[in-house]
């Protein structure tokens, strides 16, 4: 669940634009730079947003019957780098505001803070650490989706408690990340099981890809 | 699967009109909700943005109570939660529970909220239910948004309906193969399958996308055909 289209006072809007609008500057100077040099990858960016869309659009199966959405950042994130899955999920904040009526356009700089940079970038920095220390591929993309989604939902947390103080922030901080816990707990588990099953995928039938995408290094394929 | 918003952008009465004066003047409305932040201001937005929409724009009443319900039920969650467990100032109401109950500061606090969220996508519904997704990047692009970003943006609109209609195939294939059955990891691993595959399937489809791009002199815009609508010779299949 993203923040809602209006939900945020104004001042906040602004404040997490100001924080939304470098980073993801930057991330479309690296799209930039690399299309430049090689223009063949334009379409499989636009291609890969696509899909990260579709799948935060479709229902998951989920235990309870509820509808649920993953998010999708985990695996873009272990795919194709910080930069270009923040800029992607800008993208796909603006659609989903615009085609799902899910977030909205004055809250997308919050939105996208969260779910599109520091979700991803704390998902970004477990992946490459744990391929570093050489922990098992699977335990890895499952800790690196389910800590994206948990952190994506901390951040949420925090810029909610931002919002309204009532009382005061510390007070409000931890009501806000335990009424999202016991919802969002099973999702990321969830959502790591499911990115876990789609990375099997793609290992079992084109590990060249990945190796492409600099995703794996080659001798543990 | 299919995206009603989008259907409805597409085929509404002022679907064709000055995409800079719809995407503007929505926009206004969503900021001025947001900005003076007062019950009857926001009340004022719902009218006008939903008369606008139904009256001028023809969407019908069904559609657009649609397109809101998801947002209402949201919104009314969040400010009961917001009204009952953040308590500040006088009690009107006190469970004697955890200082659960109703203050004076979180009656305020969660009516603004609420009247504002609805004011801001009401206002939001009047571009997205009457703007198609193209439209909109092309007054994005006069705003000095980066080229790249609205071409990429294009790009993956259009790849999103491709997706969906080889995900309704393969959702379909894999029923017939008794896929989704089962428990609860039987069906998850049916629909990581499926998106394993699907990444796959894009990453074809994004070849044969620059092959397509490339052969037609694609240099950051797809010019699309946009017929005179207010024409009479303009057929009148869809109103």
């Amino acid at each position: 669940m993203h923040i809602m289209e209006g939900y945020l006072p104004a001042f906040w809007c602004i404040i997490w634009y100001v924080i939304m609008i470098p980073i993801v500057g930057y991330g479309i100077y690296q799209i930039k730079k690399i299309t430049e040099e090689y223009p063949e990858t334009k379409a499989l960016v636009a291609v890969s947003g696509a899909f990260m869309f579709v799948l935060s659009s479709l229902k998951m199966p989920s235990v309870t019957g509820s509808c649920s959405h993953p998010c999708g950042n985990g695996l873009g994130v272990a795919l194709f780098g910080p930069a270009i899955t923040g800029v992607l999920a800008t993208i796909v904040l603006l659609f989903q505001a615009l085609l799902l009526a899910h977030g909205g356009l004055t809250t997308l700089g919050a939105n996208c803070v969260s779910m599109g940079i520091i979700g991803p970038f704390v998902g970004w920095i477990v992946f490459k650490g744990c391929n570093k220390v050489g922990l098992n591929t699977k335990v890895n993309i499952f800790l690196t989706a389910f800590l994206a989604d948990i952190i994506t939902y901390l951040v949420t947390s925090i810029q909610l408690a931002l919002a309204f103080p009532l009382p005061s922030f510390a007070a409000a901080f931890p009501k806000f990340f335990i009424i999202f816990m016991p919802t969002q707990l099973p999702l990321a588990i969830a959502e790591g099981l499911l990115t876990v099953i789609v990375w099997n995928g793609l290992i079992a039938y084109k590990p060249e890809v990945l190796e492409k995408l600099n995703a794996i290094t080659p001798q543990k394929a | 699967m299919e995206f009603d918003i989008d259907f409805i952008a597409h085929t509404n009465r002022i679907a064709d009109y000055n995409p800079y004066v719809k995407v503007i003047g929505s926009i206004l409305l969503v900021l001025s909700a947001l900005f003076i932040n007062n019950n009857y201001y926001s009340i004022f937005i719902i009218i006008v943005s939903s008369l606008l929409l139904l009256a001028l724009a023809r969407v019908s009443l069904k559609d657009y109570v649609k397109f809101l319900t998801i947002p209402f039920a949201f919104t009314f969650l969040t400010c009961i939660f917001m009204l009952f467990f953040f308590p500040s100032g006088a009690y009107i109401w006190n469970s004697g529970f955890f200082g659960i109950g109703i203050t004076t500061e979180s009656l305020r606090v969660s009516l603004l909220t609420f009247f504002r969220v609805f004011a801001c996508f009401s206002a939001l519904g009047f571009m997205s239910l009457t703007t198609p997704i193209t439209d909109v990047m092309s007054v994005l692009r006069t705003f000095y948004v980066p080229q790249i970003f609205c071409e990429i943006a294009v790009l993956m609109y259009n790849a999103i309906f491709i997706f969906l209609d080889n995900i309704t195939v393969m959702r379909n294939a894999q029923k017939t193969r008794l896929g989704y059955l089962g428990g609860y990891i039987d069906s998850m691993k049916s629909f990581g399958s499926m998106f394993s595959n699907l990444f796959l399937i894009s990453l074809e489809k994004s070849e044969t996308l620059q092959r397509t791009l490339d052969s037609r002199c694609y240099t950051g815009e797809l010019p699309v055909y946009k017929p005179d609508r207010s024409k009479d010779t303009y057929p009148e299949l869809v109103s």
